[in-house]
């Protein structure tokens, strides 16, 4: 069981990695597309459109694709609260990235309300 | 610029993205019942294990979802940061146990409900800073 579980959390950190970086592609890619807030729903779709076919994204997705794989494996060997809450990891790599890597402004609330939703993350994984 | 700030509608968005996530994770782990559960030791037992689950109803209702979610998704992320949006997604972690009591019938502690509190504390303290950039600047 011990080894299962070590098992199960490395794949865990290997999905949360992969979303991450997916994530980092999709936001720089809406991020060079400057779309500005609308209600107009073609408007919103004609942005979708653009936004598929940005290369850049589907490297992105292909890393979602692994994520998904892997993470369909999780759920195969654990139950559905604690897959979801071994997955906290993911907010500290989402901060570190967005901080080092798209360069945003991280204020001390921001890393504090990271660091709670961790701490409640881990509180809810070991119940 | 982008705005920075978190409005009522981008919360709308969120919350919407998180019931259709909520839903995703519901349908795939539907999707993994079909299969030998817990059985996946090599790479044989793997694409086994993908094509039973591939070819569940379930996976694809998830996979639809999936789109859905991503179409919300862009549309808050062409509006707030990564690290402030995010974070605030993460009020699944109330709707998850929800969820899980209900459809699936899995047990949650009193401690899981502590974490949950926590999960929410930082959700607020989050959508906060982003305010408070906005004030600043």
């Amino acid at each position: 069981m011990k080894q299962g579980l070590l098992l199960v959390l490395s794949l865990i950190a290997l999905t949360s990695m992969c979303d991450t970086i997916s994530q980092l592609f999709l936001k720089s890619t809406i991020d060079s597309l400057n779309f500005t807030a609308t209600h107009n729903i073609i408007k919103i779709f004609k942005f979708i459109f653009k936004l598929i076919s940005k290369p850049r994204l589907w490297v992105g997705f292909s890393f979602s694709l692994v994520s998904l794989c892997v993470w369909l494996v999780v759920l195969s060997k654990t139950d559905l609260n604690f897959a979801f809450s071994a997955d906290s990891m993911h907010y500290i790599f989402i901060a570190l990235a967005s901080r080092f890597v798209l360069k945003e402004k991280m204020g001390s609330r921001r890393w504090l309300g990271t660091g709670l939703i961790v701490v409640g993350i881990v509180f809810v994984s070991l119940s | 610029m982008f705005k920075k700030k978190v409005t009522f509608k981008i919360l709308l968005l969120l919350i919407a993205s998180d019931i259709l996530e909520t839903a995703v994770h519901f349908f795939f782990k539907k999707s993994t019942f079909g299969s030998s559960q817990g059985q996946v030791t090599d790479l044989a037992s793997m694409s086994d294990f993908l094509r039973v689950t591939f070819s569940s109803p379930f996976l694809w209702a998830g996979l639809l979802t999936v789109a859905a979610v991503f179409i919300i998704w862009s549309m808050i992320l062409s509006k707030i940061d990564l690290s402030v949006a995010v974070p605030i997604a993460s009020f699944s972690y109330i709707l998850i146990p929800l969820v899980s009591i209900i459809l699936l019938h899995e047990q949650i502690s009193t401690l899981r409900w502590v974490g949950v509190f926590f999960v929410l504390s930082g959700v607020i303290l989050v959508s906060l800073s982003s305010k408070e950039r906005t004030e600043l600047s």
